[in-house]
């Protein structure tokens, strides 16, 4: 196993991306190669269809590249089996979704205590550590409500707690404010970027808001299935 | 950076949910699935309902048929003498005795033997007419047939030209239904003769095997039943071979002797013990039958089971993709669906036993049967074969749960 930069927590090299449509194939990423180094911030932009929820679902260990290299934490990803794939996204990544994507049968502790339950974590721990993320979203009062019976940012922050709950090195969040007001996205975008400040949880965002691309530390701009580095003060 | 050696292939070690929230979940996740999981289950209920009840009733109906033969004794030999029906009946000679002290030594496994004449009366005490069926038969009788006295002795060689009878049970009874209590002393009335009552027997219960039951018969010598009918004629020798081992060869053994004494007869030996093996072993091929059909309406149960996994998967496929995120392995996905479709097997298979202990046991208890006795393959093989084709019709949509990719799942509908 080569380790490449041992400061990137994401590596992705010369990536391809193809969808079948029928019998012919339509590629949705051409050679995209960048990295993320251990504790930035980075937006990903483009328009809808440009690629970057492909982009984002292949630094998540949710896609297959059709080629190229995809490392993550120093572990060569690329040909991983799905078991292997589903251990490091459970120990790595935390995922924040567009539609929270809560179980709707689980109150917000259980969803939360989830991510350590498949970890293998008995439930009276996992809980535990469930309450404590809830804490921190400010949400602890709203531990055995369902989603249902919570407001979108509510629900959004619940995520959170579910995605940070396994002490992921990587937040991914796909388009997190899409559902949300502006006053609550702002709050949710304050907290994903106080977690990357205070724990130092390296932070990509997908979003096609501009103004919250602003707000990190680096933007990475997707058109037509490449990319371009779009720097920011 | 400590995480890194967190994913290599040994650290799988240990890693997935734990047993307890393994089997907790499923059930949750049922019991908020509400009516359809109910009627999924019903199917499996009804399977599982059909098999046990239907073993257990089976069961049960041999145990009723074998009680009623069990009264034959198992080392009981019974030899039919009949006049061949080819017509060259009034060529033969009626023959009213035998010597079954020369059979014992021509087939030494036999312990006792004894010959039967049968004919039927009336049989008048105080003046009380009864028709009953009088039986002739040798001092051995109560050996062969494990006949106990109520009251007074039984008929010995000595006895063989007096004019002494034994009533069977019923016999007595049926004067004393009358008013008249019989005991020994008595003086009966049959045909032209008086005749002193020795003993009375204790019931027997029924033997299908015997020409006649002892219970309903009045018991003479062999010798005396001339002073009944003009020329008495044997119609059974009933032996009796403790040595089960030697039980089948007896057999012609007897044949061959009885047919040497009585020439031109036609001879038949009935084994009653191998005669209860084949009543048991075809009352058990229709036990099967019936358990076979029961499993049929399980098919149907399983196919109801697979058809709310198939919905359950496509409904959830969002919760599968969520479940795969945050760090599911295919197997645990196929786990959670298959245990759900177990899960669902296993309450059918609860319920349909219990209810089908309990219909077996109200057609046992209407039948009039003696106690309910349950049968010890019904149960596991109930819920056993039930649990199976959830398991077996739960694997499907596991497996097609577990393929799915994340972003597969994850995309919407």
């Amino acid at each position: 196993m080569q380790r490449v930069h041992d400061t990137d927590l994401i590596r992705l090299e010369n990536i391809t991306h193809a969808y079948a449509t029928g019998a012919s194939s339509q590629a949705v990423l051409h050679g995209v190669s960048f990295s993320v180094p251990t504790g930035q911030s980075c937006a990903i932009v483009g328009a809808s269809g440009s690629g970057k929820s492909t982009l984002l679902n292949l630094i998540g260990l949710l896609d297959e590249p059709t080629s190229g290299r995809v490392l993550l934490a120093g572990e060569e990803m690329t040909n991983a089996d799905a078991e292997s794939r589903a251990i490091a996204r459970n120990r790595i990544i935390g995922f924040v979704f567009q539609s929270f994507n809560l179980l709707p049968r689980l109150d917000a502790l259980d969803n939360v205590a989830l991510p350590l339950l498949y970890r293998g974590v008995p439930q009276p721990q996992a809980r535990q550590a469930a309450l404590t993320q809830l804490e921190r979203v400010g949400l602890s009062n709203r531990s055995h409500h369902r989603p249902a019976d919570m407001s979108g940012g509510q629900r959004q922050r619940v995520a959170i707690a579910r995605a940070l709950v396994g002490e992921p090195s990587l937040l991914l969040a796909d388009e997190p404010t899409g559902n949300l007001d502006s006053q609550t996205a702002q709050d949710i975008i304050e907290l994903l970027l106080s977690l990357n400040r205070e724990y130092g949880t390296t932070l990509v965002v997908v979003t096609h808001d501009t103004g919250i691309a602003d707000r990190m530390a680096r933007c990475i701009q997707v058109r037509d299935g490449r990319i371009e580095e779009a720097e920011h003060a | 950076m400590p995480r890194q050696t967190a994913i290599t292939p040994a650290s799988s070690q240990g890693y997935g949910p734990s047993w307890l929230h393994q089997v907790c979940e499923p059930v949750e996740n049922l019991r908020q699935l509400g009516r359809r999981a109910v009627l999924a289950l019903l199917g499996i209920a009804v399977g599982c309902t059909a098999v046990v009840a239907l073993l257990n009733i089976g069961h049960n109906a041999e145990r009723e048929a074998m009680n009623v033969f069990r009264g034959m004794g198992s080392d009981l030999l019974v030899a039919n003498v009949q006049i061949p029906g080819s017509g060259r009946s009034e060529a033969l000679q009626n023959i009213a005795t035998l010597d079954t002290d020369a059979l014992r030594k021509a087939v030494p496994d036999i312990t006792a033997a004894a010959p039967l004449v049968l004919t039927s009366s009336d049989a008048r005490l105080r003046g009380h007419v009864l028709s009953t069926t009088i039986l002739g038969s040798s001092a051995d009788l109560p050996v062969v047939l494990d006949l106990r006295l109520a009251q007074g002795r039984f008929l010995s060689r000595f006895d063989a030209h007096s004019t002494h009878v034994v009533l069977g049970a019923n016999v007595a009874a049926e004067w004393g239904n009358a008013g008249i209590h019989a005991q020994p002393g008595d003086r009966v009335q049959i045909g032209g003769y008086l005749f002193q009552v020795i003993g009375i027997l204790q019931p027997t219960g029924q033997n299908p095997l015997l020409p006649a039951p002892p219970d309903d018969a009045i018991l003479l010598p062999l010798e005396g039943m001339r002073r009944i009918i003009p020329s008495p004629q044997i119609t059974s020798i009933l032996a009796r071979n403790p040595n089960g081992a030697t039980l089948a060869q007896t057999s012609p053994a007897l044949q061959q002797w009885v047919e040497s004494r009585m020439p031109g007869y036609e001879v038949n030996v009935q084994i009653p013990r191998l005669l209860l093996e084949g009543m048991a072993k075809q009352s058990r091929l229709f036990s099967w039958l019936l358990a076979g059909l029961g499993s049929i309406a399980l098919l149907v149960g399983g196919i109801g089971v697979m058809n709310v996994m198939v919905m359950n998967v496509a409904e959830r496929r969002r919760e599968i993709g969520v479940r795969m995120a945050l760090g599911a392995r295919p197997r645990d996905i196929a786990r959670l669906f298959l245990l759900e479709a177990v899960v669902l097997a296993a309450s059918g298979a609860l319920a349909g036993a219990m209810v089908g202990l309990l219909m077996a046991w109200a057609f046992v208890h209407y039948s009039g049967w003696s106690d309910f006795s349950l049968s010890a393959t019904a149960l596991p093989l109930g819920i056993g074969s039930a649990i199976a084709t959830g398991l077996f019709f739960g694997l499907s949509p596991a497996m097609a749960a577990a393929r799915l990719t994340p972003v597969q799942a994850l995309r919407d509908a």
